[in-house]
């Protein structure tokens, strides 16, 4: 027995000796790999029109800083993967990011449903989760710090919606919106807005997966609204202009920014869509040093929203693990508001300078295209601006309301 | 009231017309080689697309497009069929069932792949709707029902007058009779999953005539298409009409009294009944 033990202690002790340099510098072989960081973007599904561009700003960043020399003495390597505007895709390609490529943090997720599927799983791994969806219930999940959003909330968005039926006079509002995670709280805020003021409201949540709406516009039509809420995605707001155009409706119509993009213009026909609002766009910093930025680095003459919270999603992830050190999830947990919600620290609006900044041991505000970037300690923006753009001979011009 | 569940009968008509041409594609396919063939909805999806190009491209008129919709999906179909399903014959019904989803699914993609994610519009007016009373009803609507007519017409005398549709019909009754009767069931299979598919393109296309078109466009469809199939009794091409038209009438009469988000249940709850009541569907044949 005690030779027994004693070849075994041996074994052990040799074992030990020979695996112990790997086992003491095994974080330094981790510390010398890329930092890996990536987007859970829509290229299929609704939010395809959008999800592209925010695939190209983040890469565009990475870029730029990888150029420059890397982040913390490291390359960053990007990865992006296609959510499909699908929660249970989303979830697979949340796992797949998060157990195989070992990313420290998930951007630019797009739908409310895909949000609400993954965040759990970002939190508990200890990966960050910077979002567009903007359900209200994302924020309010127990998700530790590891989430924040450049999309303002769906109650504001609800809010501002209300604000411009009181704007437009409107007597008599009429709310369609498909089943979502965020359809019940927009029409609360409408209602608790308007109906004080003497405004009557119906509403009417619709199944988005059907081919035809037909006898959900007639209803609405016989109520003979004076403004209509057409709050679909782009595909469900095609098929409900036409039927708009089809039976003659006369009121107004507004809707979801994300519903009324160019690509809605040419599916419904530029006389279904002539005239309609889309509302409760956050306005992109379009007169900020950022947004002048974001433009020459993709060289493109106009940016939606969505590519300008991309972008600044890629920055405040760079700046976040500079700040801290530290290229984990946790590390942009416990430093993102570090270098978001300073306001007296040194303004930049692109990871370059706010790397130099940084290396100068200077505090940094990083303010970008989409805005002042400033997050509550849920994680929803603070300070947002809206813009309101009308459909006027096939394009959507800005118009004050 | 009555205004209203006539307008909702008029609508729920009008789809239901459309939802049959598909549902007549999955039917056919069954009553010849016995299992559901999910790749319909790929298969609206590929005439909806081959339409689209004739139409929007290449300037055909819609009617033309149509033709060209049952030709490409049914070419599809036979190609699909002949790759991905035929090596499975032998195996379960809910095998080749379960195969036909991942049919589906690549076919989806490879258009996804090809025209990317964003709807598409055929080239064709918008019109304003005519009204009749306190009726009303669009004038594509009327147009896509008249489509479907005549392809369901043009079917049903393929079907019963013409030497290779009694044939086909003989190996859906009894394939080992019609075997020893000197006809190729490999031929009548083709022939079924070609015109099958070739009426979901038709479906497909109709539908993006009234709407848009998006890769998803049978997708969205294919649940109904497999209630009306199932509650006119798979295998039974007239039960598929019926089929069709009854869940395109309780799909529109159930926003008398459910809310319109509820549309999607109406098809489960179509099959529910009637295989309750009804296990081999309206007008399907008793199996021994």
């Amino acid at each position: 027995m005690s030779r027994l033990i004693t070849r075994r202690g041996a074994l052990l002790t040799g074992a030990a000796t020979i695996a112990a340099p790997f086992v003491i510098t095994s974080p330094g072989f981790g510390q010398t790999g890329p930092i890996k960081i990536a987007g859970l973007v829509s290229l299929t599904g609704s939010g395809s029109p959008f999800g592209p561009n925010s695939r190209v700003a983040h890469q565009a960043v990475v870029d730029q800083v990888n150029a420059a020399g890397g982040l913390l003495g490291r390359k960053i390597e990007y990865l992006a993967e296609d959510d499909q505007t699908n929660a249970e895709a989303g979830v697979r390609a949340t796992r797949k990011l998060i157990d195989v490529d070992k990313v420290s943090a998930i951007m630019s997720v797009w739908a409310s449903a895909v949000g609400s599927a993954v965040v759990p799983l970002c939190w508990e791994n200890k990966v960050m989760l910077l979002g567009i969806s903007a359900a209200d219930s994302i924020a309010l999940l127990p998700h530790q710090g590891y989430f924040v959003r450049t999309q303002p909330h769906t109650e504001l968005q609800g809010k501002e919606f209300a604000r411009f039926a009181l704007a437009q006079g409107a007597k008599n509002l009429y709310l369609i919106m498909p089943q979502t995670p965020f359809t019940e709280t927009v029409f609360k805020a409408i209602r608790d807005t308007v109906e004080p003021k003497g405004v009557k409201v119906q509403s009417t949540i619709i199944d988005g997966k059907k081919t035809s709406f037909r006898s959900e516009i007639d209803e609405m039509v016989r109520a003979t609204p004076d403004l209509f809420m057409m709050g679909g995605y782009q595909a469900e707001n095609i098929v409900m202009a036409k039927d708009l155009f089809r039976a003659n409706f006369k009121g107004k119509v507004m809707g979801f920014a994300y519903g009324m993009t160019a690509a809605f213009i040419d599916g419904a026909g530029k006389d279904a869509a002539e005239g309609m609002y889309a509302v409760a766009e956050p306005s992109p910093a379009g007169g900020s040093s950022a947004y002048a930025a974001l433009k020459a680095l993709v060289k493109r003459d106009t940016l939606d929203t969505y590519i300008c919270q991309a972008y600044d999603h890629a920055n405040l992830v760079i700046l976040s693990m500079a700040k801290g050190k530290d290229a984990s999830g946790t590390g942009v947990r416990d430093n993102i508001r570090k270098i978001a919600n300073n306001d007296s620290a040194m303004k930049v609006d692109n990871a370059l300078d706010g790397l130099k900044a940084l290396a100068d041991g200077k505090e940094i505000k990083y303010a970008g295209a989409s805005g002042p970037c400033k997050f509550s300690d849920i994680g929803n923006i603070i300070e947002v601006a809206f813009r309101t753009t009308q459909i006027k001979d096939g394009k959507l011009v800005e118009v004050k309301i | 009231m009555l205004e209203k569940t006539l307008q909702l009968s008029l609508n729920g008509l009008m789809a239901g017309a459309v939802l049959a041409v598909p549902a007549i594609g999955l039917t056919m396919i069954y009553a010849v080689l016995r299992f559901v063939n999910f790749s319909v909805a790929a298969h609206m999806a590929v005439g909806a697309y081959a339409g689209y190009m004739l139409n929007a491209w290449l300037k055909f008129s819609a009617w033309l497009a149509v033709v060209g919709a049952f030709v490409a999906a049914g070419a599809a179909g036979i190609a699909s069929d002949h790759v991905a399903l035929r090596p499975l014959r032998g195996y379960s019904a809910l095998t080749i069932a379960i195969a036909s989803i991942a049919l589906n699914l690549m076919i989806e993609s490879t258009i996804r792949f090809f025209f990317g994610g964003s709807p598409r519009d055929y080239a064709i007016p918008l019109r304003r709707d005519w009204t009749f009373g306190f009726l009303h009803v669009g004038p594509q609507q009327v147009e896509n029902a008249a489509i479907a007519l005549i392809a369901m017409a043009l079917l049903f005398v393929f079907m019963m007058l013409t030497i290779t549709g009694k044939a086909m019909r003989a190996v859906a009754d009894n394939p080992m009779l019609a075997d020893s009767k000197g006809i190729d069931p490999d031929r009548m299979a083709r022939l079924a999953v070609g015109i099958g598919m070739g009426l979901a393109g038709i479906g497909g296309m109709l539908v993006g005539l009234d709407t848009s078109i998006d890769p998803l466009v049978g997708f969205r469809a294919i649940l109904s298409v497999f209630a009306a199939a199932v509650v006119g009794g798979l295998g039974s091409v007239p039960g598929a009409v019926i089929g069709g038209l009854a869940i395109g009438l309780s799909e529109e009469l159930s926003l008398l009294a459910l809310p319109a988000t509820y549309k999607s249940a109406i098809g489960f709850l179509a099959i529910l009944v009637v295989l309750t009541f009804r296990p081999r569907g309206l007008l399907g044949a008793k199996t021994a």
